[in-house]
């Protein structure tokens, strides 16, 4: 049986300043599942965050991490369950060198020297960062500020790991790798992951389950029970992915497949089952209604339209 | 703009770089105390001469250093103008009725000698090392830990907010604004400032979420590794040696 990794219920956050950034949350992740939050800036994806471990006080014990609340929480067990990387790593690398800002969340969690130094090496090497331990965090470039600030967290060993915007500013090769690792370390070690990102392109390969949020939860499904619903979308200021959309196009042309595909993997995979599967070749054509569909179809991702109907 | 990297030439290699970091902070500091109380002006040349001593043994450029006494200078110079007609005693010389003093002049030449002295010897021991050895040697030498965050944090951000500024600036420059001597410049130039202090407190916040998100409660604690050589008692002998001797000197010089 799976456990219950985070638990919010009725949450409500305002700033000082009266700005309402969260209303009326309830949202619940088991552990080991994969989720993404999506939303259009300012929707409150951080501040949630915030929340997650505890860095903002909600007063009336509404999120609760395995079972227990996290207000009650000592920062040593707070820490083991959640690690969070924020969005701009100059925030998080404070420390003078990245040894010891990868070492500092070990240290405070009492770990032995031999612990923490093994706990640094095995992060910074799993982000690509080995060699690095003794540079200042002021002469890295910002793609390897962001993987630094990412080790500085795997090296607390969470078991659920939330990270705000983790592939924006990323080169292809380091967005690619980023994506491998944190699906290695959900399908490894059991990580319960939450990201928050704009990149609808990416999310399908980093989450089973995505959250809209729009100050509130509007929405929450799978992949592709999300990019389906056009009205959703639109209203909340997001987009399908591009391969989404296209399969969306190719359908106007006569192509019927049983679910349209979300990343280009995916593409390949649908690809080859339906031809395949179709006597080794398909036919596009044009028919009476095609020109219309395909009016229809980029109507429906166009934010500037009103709602169709 | 330039970066205050103090530590820029801090991976050279020479006696003083390699001093072990604590007894570097805590000897050098011992002969900054010392030459501050010196009260005679050849004393305070032979402090200073044996602070440029220093300097050129540790290799570090005589251009990086003399660029950042250059910024004390500022400040003590003047003193050289203003005591001599403040201070009370002979007269050396007088214009316009007003007269300038012996003891005014022997008092501020002795200020200005020590100063320098001083700032050569702390530019040396901080040139010579990692800030953050720096850091570290402060925090294993007790120094209370409030203070040492003070330091670190300042150091570590001063050069994002120095990045901040100059995007700043940058972004400004592409929209068409040239800085002048004039009120609308100014009222921007005041604004920019204002905007890069909500900048840096809003920083300080977020920085401060992400500290208590890997469990900070107050002290942070780093890993160190020093370890004292022979060399270093000897090195530590001959400073802290000089420092008492600079002293010793004056008594019997009175006597
Ligand atoms: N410190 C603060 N004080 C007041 N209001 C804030 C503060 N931080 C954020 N807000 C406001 O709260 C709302 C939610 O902000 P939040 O940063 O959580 O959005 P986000 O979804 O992370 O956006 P983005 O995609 O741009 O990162 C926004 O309207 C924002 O202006
Ligand atoms: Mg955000």
């Amino acid at each position: 049986m799976t456990k219950e990794a985070v638990s919010i219920r009725d949450l409500n956050y305002s700033y000082p300043d009266g700005t309402v950034a969260l209303e009326d949350i309830n949202i619940t992740i088991e552990e080991g599942e994969r989720i993404a939050i999506i939303g259009q800036n300012g929707a409150g994806k951080t501040t949630l965050f915030l929340h997650l471990n505890g860095t903002i006080k909600s007063h009336n014990n509404n999120v609760v991490i395995f079972g227990k609340d996290i207000g009650q929480m000592k920062s040593k067990e707070r820490i083991e369950k959640v690690g969070i990387v924020f969005q701009d790593p100059d925030d998080q690398l404070f420390m003078p060198t990245i040894f010891d800002d990868v070492a500092f969340g070990p240290i405070n969690m009492g770990l032995d020297e031999d612990e923490v130094e093994r706990r640094v090496r095995s992060a910074l090497a799993t982000v690509g960062l080995t060699g690095f331990e003794d540079r200042v965090p002021h002469h890295l470039s910002y793609g390897q500020k962001k993987r630094a600030a990412l080790a500085a967290v795997l090296s607390m060993e969470p078991r659920i790991l939330v990270l705000d915007e983790p592939t924006a500013n990323l080169d292809p090769r380091n967005r690619i790798s980023l994506i491998r690792l944190i699906n290695n370390l959900n399908r490894n070690k059991g990580t319960t992951t939450i990201v928050a990102m704009h990149d609808v392109n990416a999310v399908s390969q980093l989450a089973d389950r995505i959250y809209v949020l729009n100050k509130r939860m509007v929405a929450d499904g799978s992949p592709t029970e999300i990019f389906m619903d056009f009205d959703l979308l639109r209203e909340n200021n997001l987009d399908a992915p591009d391969v989404f959309r296209l399969f969306n196009v190719l359908s106007c042309f006569g192509f019927n497949c049983e679910s349209l595909p979300l990343s280009i993997d995916d593409a390949v995979e649908v690809l080859t089952k339906t031809i395949e599967g179709n006597g080794k070749h398909i036919h596009l054509h044009i028919h009476e209604h095609t020109h219309e569909d395909l009016k229809d179809i980029m109507h429906r991702y166009d934010h500037h339209a009103e709602p169709s109907k | 703009m330039e970066y205050p990297e103090i530590d820029r030439y801090a991976s050279l290699d020479s006696p003083v770089h390699r001093f072990d970091p604590r007894t570097k902070i805590a000897t050098f500091t011992f002969l900054v105390f010392s030459f501050v109380f010196i009260q005679e002006i050849t004393i305070a040349l032979f402090a200073l001469f044996f602070s440029i001593l220093l300097l050129l043994v540790s290799k570090l450029p005589i251009g990086f250093v003399f660029k950042r006494v250059q910024v004390v200078l500022i400040f003590v110079l003047p003193l050289l103008i203003i005591m001599p007609l403040t201070v009370e005693g002979t007269e050396l010389f007088s214009v316009f009725g007003i007269s300038a003093t012996h003891e005014g002049l022997r008092y501020a030449s002795l200020i200005v000698i020590r100063a320098m002295a001083a700032v050569i010897l702390i530019l040396t021991m901080l040139g010579s090392m990692r800030f953050d050895t720096t850091i570290k040697a402060l925090y294993m030498l007790k120094v209370p830990s409030s203070l040492v965050q003070m330091l670190m944090f300042t150091y570590r951000y001063i050069f994002v907010i120095i990045d901040e500024f100059l995007s700043m600036s940058r972004a400004m420059s592409a929209k068409g604004f040239n800085p002048g001597m004039n009120m609308y410049s100014l009222s921007i130039i005041g604004n920019m400032v204002g905007m890069l202090i909500v900048k840096s407190y809003e920083r300080g916040e977020r920085v401060y979420q992400a500290m208590i998100s890997r469990g900070y409660t107050g002290n942070p604690k780093t890993r160190t590794a020093f370890a004292m050589r022979r060399t270093d008692y000897v090195l530590s002998a001959i400073l802290v040696g000089f420092a008492i001797l600079v002293h010793i000197n004056i008594n019997t010089v009175m006597m």
